[in-house]
């Protein structure tokens, strides 16, 4: 019997300026279904789903849920008809406390005569935190008592509590452990248990495939196909999502290529509090080195220390010839990259054009005056060895996808003639097509001779890309593996935990 | 240890209680520079009536300043607001001293809310900008009927009906940061003003109403500064500036302190340590400029040392 139909979006479209990021989609959701939305990136799908919740105003058509028209004005409207969203960035509020995020924007339910009643309302927060099995979040705390995964727990429960007809979960998953995975797994599979519907946006083939019924694709803001979850693999997945055959030779496939005895960079005995406690390694030339571990492990630190961008680092980071690096001032000048993990805040200029993001770093050494066709040549030069997707070097860099954003990122420092990379989670909420251009980069710089330092939570990433890989337990090291064709995840999980 | 160190941080007292400590121990210091002239529980007294009246001020420019905004009009709204007062007394008698003022504050503070919303451009502008207005007004309205308030009608400057007024108006608007959606809504746009928006948040109309709150309070605030004072007289060329540093100084201490959950308290406490050094600055006998200079270096101090700052932190 065929289902029974949610939402209808009809010649959905959306421009951003000379960008048509949605192109007249048009679209049906059943009720009873989790229907996953995957692209790469830039396809379109969160535009689509911002538009659904009221994130972006409606460009061009209709979305009908549940048989009437909905024009959401904002989120809280959008929840108020029926739809919500999990958003892929942390969407709490620092100085609210954790109920008071909870229900920003719908306190109307608390209010009596223009008063609220705060104690009810932080009744109603905990019972539906207790609910959801997250009973240790107090919701009178201050939101900063917690760290990101409980604050994206937080804005799971505050998304789903008043049960919405449909449910968007965009890329959510990526800032999650196992267990907060399976928390917001089981919230998915209740949604659609009861009847509604969850739109599952996520890169991770193999997370879509377990999880959804349905499959859409969307491909450069257009619509291409949609599919059983059971009639497909990840390889049909990809080759629809890229509009070709991807080749199966995603990571490297050299085994047994010897280090070299050069040290580019090491780190003697460093410790940050909190995060680091005596951590000692070398990165050689022509290397890549993966970091691996559970999210709060210190791994991330790491890349922070040896750029010269943690503050109250004890020990040592040196160069090969021993020229320590203790700022990074001093990391730019001898060659180092570092990219983060969190790209919009600490890597780009999110409001400038991708002109001033590239040339940035390289400025100290064009000599005065700068010249502007010297500058958007340089811009343009990198951009393009990337192959960024973008309108011209003059276009906002806020107004890039993940992934191109991630490649404006990478024409800096390539631009910039590093040496040493330190790349903290490089594909992170970055599309196939995207991850196999910055794996052949990376294969190809190593190959060179650059040392190339990944920190990554994609273990797979660890496995496939890096000639020796060291895993993080507790802001130490725990162990170390080499390249390997029969290394598996269970190597590294049983290190990890 | 550490953890036990983390809850006790995290408690919701942690913030009064290390105010209070302070505060004793900034008045354990000047009672022993200077131990016959500093700190007697009735110089205490007169120390909390100064700080009741700029702590007012204080949590109206709380609302302003937690949304990352500034209001520099303040002084100037107050001169006029006194200045109405002192002027409507033969029509109205005692109600001129309590009406008059708070009327004048919450119009004038609506009217800067009205043209921070229309003309888009730096609260700081739009205040400073306006206060030259207000203290043009109030040179207009010193000629109405002087500048002294009559003896009979400066109940408000002291004990125990001071109090009374400072002590509604903490209610209120402790009342309000946590029983109404301003408290939410202003905190919730200087948290990220974009999110706000999304949430169906008005922030327009949000920042309008602290505005105008911050209006009502420094009506409040004159009050009591103009039966504390007994006379106001009108001041131009910006002058009124000046009156804006000690109530904002209140605000600092309940900025640094909200995560807490009790920025109210924290104004008034700190308010308190502010009005301690300046008394303790003048039993010692020390010139103004100096006094200015440490008392200034103190506020940077304690909000410095008490603020929770991260190496390598954006600070705007």
């Amino acid at each position: 019997m065929a289902k029974q139909l949610m939402l209808r979006a009809v010649g959905i479209d959306k421009r951003f300026g000379p960008t048509h990021a949605v192109d007249h989609i048009s679209l049906d959701f059943a009720k009873g279904e989790i229907h996953a939305l995957i692209g790469e990136n830039g396809s379109g799908k969160s535009t689509f789903t911002n538009m659904l919740t009221g994130i972006i105003p409606i460009g061009e058509g209709t979305f009908e849920l549940d048989g009437a028209q909905i024009v959401p004005k904002n989120q809280v409207d959008a929840n108020h008809l029926g739809a919500a969203v999990i958003v892929q960035e942390q969407g709490t509020l620092d100085s609210l406390t954790v109920a008071e995020n909870m229900f920003l924007g719908d306190e109307d339910q608390f209010m009596s005569r223009g008063i609220k009643n705060t104690p009810a309302m932080y009744r109603k927060a905990q019972e539906l935190l207790d609910s959801y099995g997250l009973g240790r979040i107090k919701a009178s705390d201050p939101i900063e008592h917690y760290n990101f995964e409980d604050r994206k727990l937080v804005e799971i429960v505050k998304s789903t509590w008043f049960k919405p007809k449909v449910l968007v979960v965009d890329e959510t998953t990526t800032a999650l452990s196992q267990n907060g995975r399976d928390i917001l797994f089981d919230v998915m599979r209740t949604v659609r248990d009861d009847g509604r519907t969850v739109i599952f946006i996520c890169h991770d083939m193999s997370e879509v495939l377990m999880m959804s019924d349905t499959i859409s694709i969307l491909r450069d803001g257009e619509f291409i196909a949609t599919v059983s979850a059971s009639e497909v693999d990840e390889s049909k997945l990809k080759t629809l999502m890229v509009g070709r055959q991807m080749s199966e030779r995603y990571y490297r496939e050299d085994y047994g290529c010897p280090l070299t005895g050069d040290v580019a960079l090491s780190m003697r005995k460093v410790s940050v509090p909190g995060q680091l406690e005596e951590v000692s390694l070398d990165l050689h030339k022509g290397e890549i080195l993966g970091i691996g571990g559970l999210s709060e492990c210190g791994m991330h630190e790491v890349g922070k220390a040896l750029f010269g961008a943690s503050y109250d680092r004890v020990g040592e980071v040196v160069l090969g010839d021993g020229t320590p690096i203790d700022s990074i001032d001093t990391a730019i000048n001898h060659s180092i990259a570092y990219a983060s993990k969190d790209r919009d805040n600490e890597s780009l200029l999110i409001n400038d054009t991708i002109q001033d993001n590239i040339t940035l770093p390289s400025l100290r050494r064009m000599g005065l005056p700068l010249r502007a066709g010297e500058l958007r040549d340089f811009a343009a030069t990198y951009a393009n060895v990337m192959s960024t997707k973008m309108v011209g070097v003059d276009q906002f860099v806020s107004a890039l996808s993940g992934g191109n954003k991630q490649k404006v990122v990478l024409s800096r420092w390539l631009g910039a003639g590093s040496d040493i990379l330190v790349l903290d989670s490089p594909t992170r909420g970055i599309d196939i097509k995207v991850k196999a251009d910055i794996y052949a980069l990376l294969d190809m710089m190593r190959r060179e001779g650059k040392a190339i330092l990944v920190i990554s939570e994609e273990i797979m990433e660890l496995i496939g890309m890096c000639d020796r890989i060291i895993v993080m337990k507790d802001r130490k090291i725990a162990g170390e593996l080499e390249r390997r064709p029969d290394m598996t995840e269970q190597d590294l999980i049983a290190l990890m935990v | 240890m550490r953890a036990a160190l983390k809850k006790l941080r995290q408690s919701r007292y942690y913030g009064v209680g290390l105010l209070l400590l302070i505060a004793i121990a900034i008045w354990a210091v000047f009672k022993l520079l200077t131990p016959s002239n500093f700190g007697d529980p009735e110089k205490l007294v007169s120390y909390l009536q100064t700080a009741l009246i700029y702590a007012v001020g204080g949590c109206g420019l709380y609302f302003i300043c937690v949304m990352g905004l500034f209001d520099f009009s303040i002084g100037a709204m107050m001169i006029l607001a006194e200045l109405a007062a002192i002027a409507f007394i033969p029509w109205l008698g005692y109600v001129s001293v309590v009406v008059v003022p708070v009327l004048v504050g919450l119009l004038l503070g609506i009217f800067n809310g009205v043209a921070y919303i229309k003309m888009r451009i730096p609260s700081i502008i739009v205040t400073t900008g306006l206060s030259l207005l207000y203290e043009a007004a109030s040179v207009w309205m010193a000629n109405v009927n002087g500048t002294r308030l009559p003896a009979s009608h400066n109940a408000f400057g002291s004990y125990p009906w001071n109090l009374v007024v400072a002590l509604a108006a903490f209610c209120l608007c402790g009342f309000l940061l946590k029983y109404t959606k301003v408290g939410t809504y202003t905190n919730a746009i200087g948290a990220n003003e974009l999110v706000a928006k999304n949430m169906g948040v008005d922030v327009d109309r949000y920042k309008a109403i602290a505005f105008a709150l911050c209006g009502l309070f420094v009506g409040i605030m004159s009050i009591l500064y103009l039966g504390y004072g007994t006379a106001q007289t009108p001041q131009t060329g910006m002058l009124s500036q000046s009156l804006n540093f000690k109530p904002l100084m209140g605000t600092f201490f309940g900025l640094a302190f909200r995560k807490y959950g009790h920025p109210v308290v924290s104004i008034v406490i700190g308010e308190y340590i502010v009005s301690m050094i300046f008394a303790g600055f003048v039993a010692m006998g020390v010139p103004t400029t100096i006094n200015n200079i440490v008392t200034g270096v103190t506020l940077l101090a304690i909000v410095t040392l008490t603020t929770k700052r991260f190496n390598g932190a954006v600070v705007k």
